[in-house]
């Protein structure tokens, strides 16, 4: 299974969710194939799932997707036992797992290409709806289906290491100017003020 | 701290604003955690790591509340990384309230604290996040909306640093 596939059928499918992305390939192909003003690219690992979670408290009608990795989930393992308490219901979240630090351009490999199962960590960490994916007709099934239950999910994708990201062109939105367009987003389609925003 | 001077406290947090608050607890500020908790005015969201509880704390700032972490000074250090990249990069705006240890101020300061307290300031200085030091009530509710006041003008995290008569 390839990244991007998984990605082109999640595109596919958003009309009003909020997807929020750490910082790797994926953060690269999404802003590639998504230019949805509910984008929040994330500009470093291991911080997406937290924003993501505090966006599905401060929404809970609001349906938020977190585009992660497997190194980046590493990095906040502590997320796990926060979701599994939580478990906030409009939470989807998608780790792409490749097994390697593939943005180190040395493809180092990370602790699931040993013996550490991301799947397992989150069932025990609470996250009873947590499933490994392995073949893209599963992804389709169960990864998307997903976007239309109103449940914490936590998919662990594992994928081919594709270096798809190095040839497509970056993202050239500044983290500011993407924060302020998600912003004026939710302001626009809550109908309400993001209260530091505020007035000049 | 005084059970009157905690009350003041969380409801200077109120009037300034803040609905939303994340944690993990430490000794000097303890009472203010079950009155956050039984005030149905606020949402009171226990986090796993200070790294944490600061994105999660920006995410529902971006989703229109008003937040605040609530943590210990080594809370400081532990969320220094999403401090940077997600409140200070990304500019949001959030309250750090933070018991200071080991500072001279500290009315329970010991050689388990002194080296916690010493780096304090240091470490917020260079991450570039403003800092107001309070060692008693006085003026508390005005100081914590000037606080709130300029994280929001700032779009950047903002720490309130609780010490003296808070550490008793």
């Amino acid at each position: 299974m390839i990244r991007h596939e998984c990605l082109e059928l999640l595109a596919a499918r958003m009309s009003d969710q909020l997807v929020i992305t750490s910082q790797s390939g994926q953060r690269i192909e999404w802003s590639h194939l998504s230019k949805h003003e509910g984008n929040l690219l994330v500009g470093m690992m291991g911080c997406a799932i937290g924003v993501a979670t505090g966006l599905a408290l401060a929404l809970p009608h609001r349906k938020v997707i977190v585009l992660d990795s497997d190194g980046s989930v590493l990095l906040s393992l502590f997320n796990l036992a926060t979701l599994g308490n939580l478990r906030p219901k409009n939470l989807v979240v998608y780790v792409f797992d490749n097994g390697v630090y593939s943005g180190s351009r040395i493809s180092y490999p990370t602790a699931t290409a040993g013996n550490t199962d991301l799947t397992a960590m989150a069932r025990a960490a609470g996250i009873a709806n947590a499933h490994t994916i392995r073949e893209i007709e599963d992804f389709k099934k169960k990864g998307i289906a997903a976007l239309g239950q109103n449940e914490l999910a936590f998919f662990v994708c594992k994928v081919e290491e594709s270096l798809l990201h190095r040839e497509i062109p970056r993202p050239n939105t500044d983290l500011a100017e993407n924060k302020y367009t998600f912003v004026r987003y939710l302001e626009r389609t809550e109908e309400k003020t993001v209260p530091f925003v505020g007035r000049g | 701290m005084k059970d009157e001077l905690a009350k003041r406290l969380v409801q200077g947090l109120k009037d300034a604003g803040i609905n939303f608050v994340t944690y993990l607890p430490e000794t000097r500020l303890s009472q203010i955690v079950p009155l956050i908790r039984d005030d149905p005015e606020m949402e009171l969201i226990a986090a796993a790591s200070e790294q944490e509880a600061v994105t999660i704390a920006v995410g529902a700032t971006l989703g229109g509340k008003q937040a605040a972490v609530y943590m210990e000074n080594t809370g400081i250090y532990v969320s220094s990384y999403s401090l940077l990249v997600t409140g200070k990069q990304l500019g949001v705006p959030i309250l750090l309230v933070v018991g200071y240890l080991g500072g001279v101020p500290d009315q329970r300061n010991s050689f388990l604290y002194a080296t916690i307290g010493k780096h304090t300031i240091p470490v917020l200085e260079g991450l570039g996040i403003e800092y107001m030091l309070l060692n008693d009530g006085d003026g508390l509710e005005g100081k914590i909306k000037d606080a709130m006041r300029a994280a929001n003008a700032q779009r950047a995290p903002y720490a309130l640093l609780f010490a003296g008569e808070f550490s008793i």
